[in-house]
């Protein structure tokens, strides 16, 4: 059995704010007829409404849900995310949400965090380190320069880093490099095992689940998977776990069994091997 | 909406084709719904969940052996629908059997059980087994053959497309279903629909299903390759719901045989166009996929009260 996680509804909203963070992302705020939870690491899935909306909804992460506003950060990377750029406030959304396995909710005997959020892989975990605000969390970002970087959503417990250092705003620091290296430095100046919980780039993912395993460290991902449905009947989004079945492997959905998934239980190789969706 | 002037039949209320009364005349499609066990939890304002007032689930197809899919991407959007090669991933007949049928029954989900076999004689044994274990359930009406995959005893080439095999199925399947509705689905990648549907009807099916996806490919343009790696898939959405009017017509006023119309159906409106041709009952595909209340919300604004709210 899965955590328990909040009712999914299904509501029209109104988009209340559209705007850049960064250069890079932008956050949508849509509010909702009711109060609608969600665990860090659980998605909504968006759509236009009434005519000219597209065929299937899009997933976005949830960043926050306050009272009847719920908050998502993206980044246009194709039609439906286009579309989405272009809501003014007062436009009507279709609000199906929230839906999937979220982030593990740490008790007592959770180790400190290691937090790697790339790019726009930012808003499951940014839900995750304000839920939980523990002092031994490491919590990382990593963008592809300083103006990709949303600095304004990120409170001093954030370490930052850019693949190139141009546009860092004075008064803050980022490790110029890709977030892993960042990962590896802080480490090495905090010691003890780590409870590892990645979203972003494929790369990124792989590289966290890498560090994890190498150490015996137990490490949760959240794929960003293209969806058809969301809610697990089109069999769209599958992704390779491992299995005890005589092939070794299953194909889970990304949309009910994840998209938040026990790094540990991935088929990576598969993965890497048949995957053309992770962006 | 208004709802016209012809249209006075509640779609929430029983409806009776071939040997079982089923509760609704708006289904969902094989593969938009999954098995009929996912969405319960969901909710809504105005429906409430997205079972009420449907008709019958129509299941994921199941075959003979569990089946892991084709390879990714299987699920590629286009501009009037979408085009999918999910390659009938499923937990397979016996696990179906055992595990799900009895869910479904337990949670009082009408259902329609979806088949496809790679052998017309395949269809006889998973319906026999079906009517053993769901002897004397309410809620599982029936079977619907899937006839629009690779016949591996023809070559490859699909069940459905000739009226010898569609009826060597049908027959296969008829002996073991006596009281459940026996449904054969036709692909529409053929001239004619008629003859096949009269070939399903002579060797004992209740009803028709039209139409399945149209068989369909599209290039991505960044690559110049197809956008699925088994290059052809099923297209759906509302695209072919012209398609699927035209065929649902030919064999309404060819053959004598109920039909349950399926394609693009995607509002209150689209299912009267069904209606009005004759059609028994509709299923909602891909648009269920968008929506889990698609079927449900349709199913409340047809109803004759509905027009006045």
């Amino acid at each position: 059995m899965g955590p328990v996680t909040p009712t999914p509804w299904d509501l029209t909203g109104r988009v209340t704010a559209n705007e850049p963070v960064s250069t890079g992302l932008l956050r949508l705020d849509v509010a909702l007829p009711r109060t609608v939870g969600f665990r860090p690491g659980q998605f909504a899935m968006l759509n236009l409404t009434g005519p000219g909306q597209l065929v299937f909804r899009r997933p976005f992460s949830i960043f926050a849900a306050d009272g009847e506003t719920m908050s998502f950060l993206y980044r246009v990377v194709g039609r439906g995310t286009a579309l989405m750029a272009a809501l003014r406030e007062g436009d009507a959304v279709d609000c199906l949400g929230p839906l999937g396995r979220p982030f593990l909710r740490p008790d007592a005997d959770t180790p400190p965090a290691l937090v790697l959020a790339g790019g726009v892989g930012l808003p499951p975990l940014h839900a995750w380190a304000e839920a939980h605000k523990r002092p031994d969390d490491l919590i990382c970002f990593g963008g592809r320069d300083g103006g990709d970087v949303p600095w304004s959503l990120l409170d001093d417990r954030w370490h930052v880093s850019v693949d190139r250092a141009d546009g860092v705003p004075p008064g803050r620091q980022a490790h110029e490099g890709l977030v892993t290296g960042l990962a590896t430095e802080l480490l090495a100046a905090y010691d003890g095992p780590r409870l590892v919980l990645a979203c972003g780039p494929t790369p990124l993912l792989r590289a966290a689940a890498k560090l994890a395993r190498d150490r015996g460290w137990p490490c949760e991902v959240s794929l960003e998977e293209h969806m058809g449905c969301g809610y697990g009947v089109c069999k769209g989004c599958v992704v390779p776990v491992l299995s005890d079945d005589l092939a070794g492997w299953r194909n889970a959905t990304s949309c009910e069994e994840g998209p938040v998934f026990d790094a540990a239980t991935l088929d990576w190789d598969r993965l890497g091997a048949s995957h053309g969706g992770v962006a | 909406m208004t709802l016209p002037i012809w249209w006075r039949t509640d779609p929430t209320q029983p409806v009776r084709i071939g040997p079982r009364e089923l509760p609704g005349r708006i289904w969902t499609a094989s593969g938009c719904f999954a098995y009929g066990l996912s969405g319960h939890d969901i909710r809504s304002l105005d429906v409430g969940s997205p079972y009420a007032g449907i008709g019958a689930v129509v299941t994921k197809t199941v075959t003979p052996q569990p089946r892991s899919g084709n390879p990714m991407p299987r699920l590629v959007e286009l501009e009037h629908g979408a085009i999918n090669s999910i390659g009938l991933e499923n937990v397979g007949h016996a696990e179906f059997v055992e595990a799900v049928l009895p869910a479904l029954e337990e949670r009082g989900v009408p259902t329609v059980v979806s088949l496809a076999a790679t052998r017309p004689d395949e269809f006889g044994p998973m319906c026999e087994r079906l009517a053993e274990v769901g002897r004397g359930f309410v809620h599982w009406h029936g079977v619907e053959l899937n006839l629009s995959c690779p016949n591996v005893a023809e070559g490859g080439h699909d069940f459905g497309s000739s009226p010898a095999t569609v009826a060597e199925c049908v027959a296969a399947a008829r002996p073991h279903l006596p009281d459940r509705l026996l449904i054969a689905k036709l692909t529409p990648n053929v001239a004619q629909i008629a003859p096949l549907a009269a070939a399903a009807a002579e060797a004992g099916c209740d009803a028709i299903a039209a139409i399945n996806t149209v068989l369909g490919l599209d290039i991505d343009l960044e690559t110049g390759q197809p956008v699925l790696p088994r290059r052809f898939g099923g297209y759906s959405g509302p695209a072919i719901r012209p398609i699927a009017l035209a065929k649902c017509d030919e064999i309404i006023r060819q053959v004598g045989v109920p039909v349950i119309g399926i394609g693009g159906i995607e509002t209150a409106d689209d299912a009267l166009r069904f209606f009005a041709l004759g059609c028994a009952a509709v299923q909602v595909g891909t648009a269920q996929m968008r929506d889990p209340f698609a079927a449900a919300r349709m199913a409340a604004a047809l109803r004759p009260d509905a027009a006045t709210t």
